[in-house]
């Protein structure tokens, strides 16, 4: 049986076609190219033009979720929320059904604590984008640096106070100004960033921290995790695609 | 007859007893055509953006509505309502401070309430036979509360309408109690509901979302408990003036409002809480004793603006009653 799953996130469209339980197709989009390329509004709802993506039309079950779903009806789709995407995801894709899921994507970071393989409770971040992957994109253009560079560094972080996407650029100019070595300015960037989610984290202190979302492939964010939380971190395969991977499972 | 308008509930006797007309300014901001513009007219005047929405709205509604005379709360609601009576001072507006204890001392409650009358021009025999007619209306809006919860033919946005409306009965309580009397009647004849649905109860300040009941009850659920919205109606038919606002919770501790939400949530079998926060406010720091005291799965939404609820509270709502869901087996 063929599977389709997308996750409408902020930033990315993310597409899986799975069979059967095994990935056979993986694609991202910007968010806005998706919606203005491959697919056309008709009678309220959104029609994906499948042949555009080059996929074949007709699936066994297209289930979708994210943000998008609010605004946007995707035909033939039947729906999720998102949180039970992302559980669903982590728990197929870690194989583990009692853990703390750590989600940071574009513009929102969720803590899920999963038991027994389903949502006992979870946790958002408040009106602000602060600290999700967002604000690493800007930090990473002010040091030059591209997302797997700025992921390398977690040792002798700079202390920086703003953690906005917008008002951290000032601060971390300033701070290049004033002479700060750029490896300290990264690791101070991806320091901030566990500090905004370990409140969140606290709250839910059981078992492994299974780590997803685009900020995952960061492993200096994963590295201050563990150190700061002393709890083991699992960082999933497909950190980026586990909300469309857990629409296609559910 | 002249209005006199409040920031939050007061004993809205007093201002009845002395021939005025109380306007709850918070209805006349959420209630107006645009609520949202007047947000902006606030800012405009230089209000900040970082400032409680209903703070800015409560400005505005006095302007609007033409209010010369307000009862601003200075304690048991939040600080920003002093430099709010400073603007109003400043155009011009009278002012009449009027403070809960925070203690909950019922000698400076009896002598709060005793300046209020004098500055009103009534006395206590007047306002306690004010307290004495609004009884029976109170009291319909309890069996209003029980209709929503126990019989479930009145909806969550229904109950939340007629218990915040009760902080100042429209104006006009004679009017208010007829209007009352006809709702009952006519949501007594609507079918009792089949089946179960997942039962939210929603905490804290009334939300500045315009639809929030609506889109939690389109989500499946039945939303069977408004925890603020309730205490303005002060559901307390057997006490006495004093101890009426006494045991009010609103403007006292939030242990007590944990208290209140907690034998409320067992009475009304409760599923799942969402609690509103309003963005900056005090009461945000209060969701942590809330989430400790209270035995049942709780939400934190946070809201700015007047207007529909956005796309981000929307996902947090659906994950909420999707979990909930999941624990129930619905």
């Amino acid at each position: 049986m063929i599977s389709c799953g997308i996750d409408l996130g902020s930033r990315a469209v993310k597409l899986v076609l799975m069979d059967d339980g095994r990935l056979i197709h993986r694609a991202v989009y910007d968010t806005v190219v998706f919606y203005r390329d491959f697919g056309r509004v008709e009678a309220g709802e959104f029609s994906v033009s499948f042949g555009l993506l080059g996929l074949p039309a007709g699936f066994d079950r297209l289930t979708v979720t994210g943000y998008g779903r609010n605004t946007v009806k995707v035909k033939g789709a039947s729906v999720i929320p998102e949180i039970k995407a992302h559980a669903s995801g982590a728990v197929f894709q870690s194989g583990l059904s009692d853990f703390t899921l750590l989600d940071i994507g574009g513009q929102d970071t969720k803590v899920v604590k999963v038991v027994g393989g389903l949502t006992a409770d979870f946790s958002m971040n408040d009106k602000c984008a602060a600290s999700s992957g967002r604000y690493v994109e800007n930090m990473a253009a002010i040091l030059g640096m591209t997302l797997d560079e700025i992921s390398a560094y977690h040792e002798l972080p700079e202390k920086l106070s703003a953690t906005c996407a917008i008002f951290g650029e000032s601060e971390l100019i300033q701070k290049i100004a004033e002479g700060v070595p750029r490896e300290s300015l990264a690791a101070g960037v991806n320091l901030s960033i566990v500090k905004r989610v370990l409140p969140m984290l606290r709250r839910y202190p059981d078992g492994p921290v299974v780590f997803s979302g685009g900020v995952a492939r960061n492993g200096a964010v994963a590295e201050l995790v563990k150190t700061h939380t002393g709890r083991e971190v699992i960082r999933l395969a497909e950190p980026a695609l586990n909300g469309a991977i857990g629409c296609a499972v559910v | 007859m002249e209005k006199v308008g409040f920031t939050t509930t007061i004993p809205v006797e007093a201002v009845l007893a002395a021939g005025l007309v109380p306007v709850d300014l918070n209805n006349v901001f959420i209630g107006s055509a645009d609520p949202s513009g007047m947000v902006e007219e606030a800012e405009s005047d230089g209000l900040p953006r970082t400032t409680c929405g209903w703070i800015k709205g409560l400005y505005q509604a006095v302007r609007e509505a033409g209010i010369r005379k307000v009862i601003a709360v200075t304690q048991g609601d939040c600080s920003n309502t002093h430099a709010l009576m400073e603007l109003w001072q400043a155009d011009g507006v009278e002012t009449i401070p009027f403070g809960f204890p925070y203690d909950r001392d019922p000698d400076l409650l009896r002598l709060q309430v005793r300046k209020l009358m004098d500055a009103l021009g009534t006395g206590e025999a007047a306002t306690l036979d004010m307290f004495e007619r609004l009884r029976p209306v109170r009291g319909k809006l309890a069996r209003l509360d029980e209709m929503t919860w126990r019989d479930g033919v009145v909806t969550g946005g229904e109950n939340h309408l007629w218990l915040v409306s009760s902080s100042d009965f429209g104006g006009e309580p004679a009017r208010f109690e007829s209007d009352l009397d006809r709702f009952i009647t006519e949501a007594d004849r609507r079918e009792r509901p089949l089946g179960r649905k997942l039962r939210i109860g929603c905490i804290g300040v009334p939300p500045i979302f315009t639809d929030f009941h609506d889109a939690v009850e389109s989500m499946g659920c039945s939303v069977v408990f408004n925890e603020v919205q309730r205490q303005f109606s002060l559901p307390y038919p057997d006490a006495d003036f004093h101890s009426a606002y006494m045991r009010y919770t609103y403007p006292y501790d939030v242990f007590g409002r944990i208290a209140d939400i907690k034998v409320q949530a067992e009475l009304r079998g409760l599923d799942g809480i969402i609690h509103y926060c309003q963005s900056f406010c005090f009461r945000a720091i209060e969701d942590i004793l809330i989430r400790r005291g209270v035995r049942l799965p709780v939400l934190t939404i946070e809201g700015d603006r007047p207007g529909p609820v956005d796309a981000r509270t929307q996902i947090r709502i659906e994950g909420f009653v999707g979990m909930l869901r999941e624990i129930k087996g619905l």
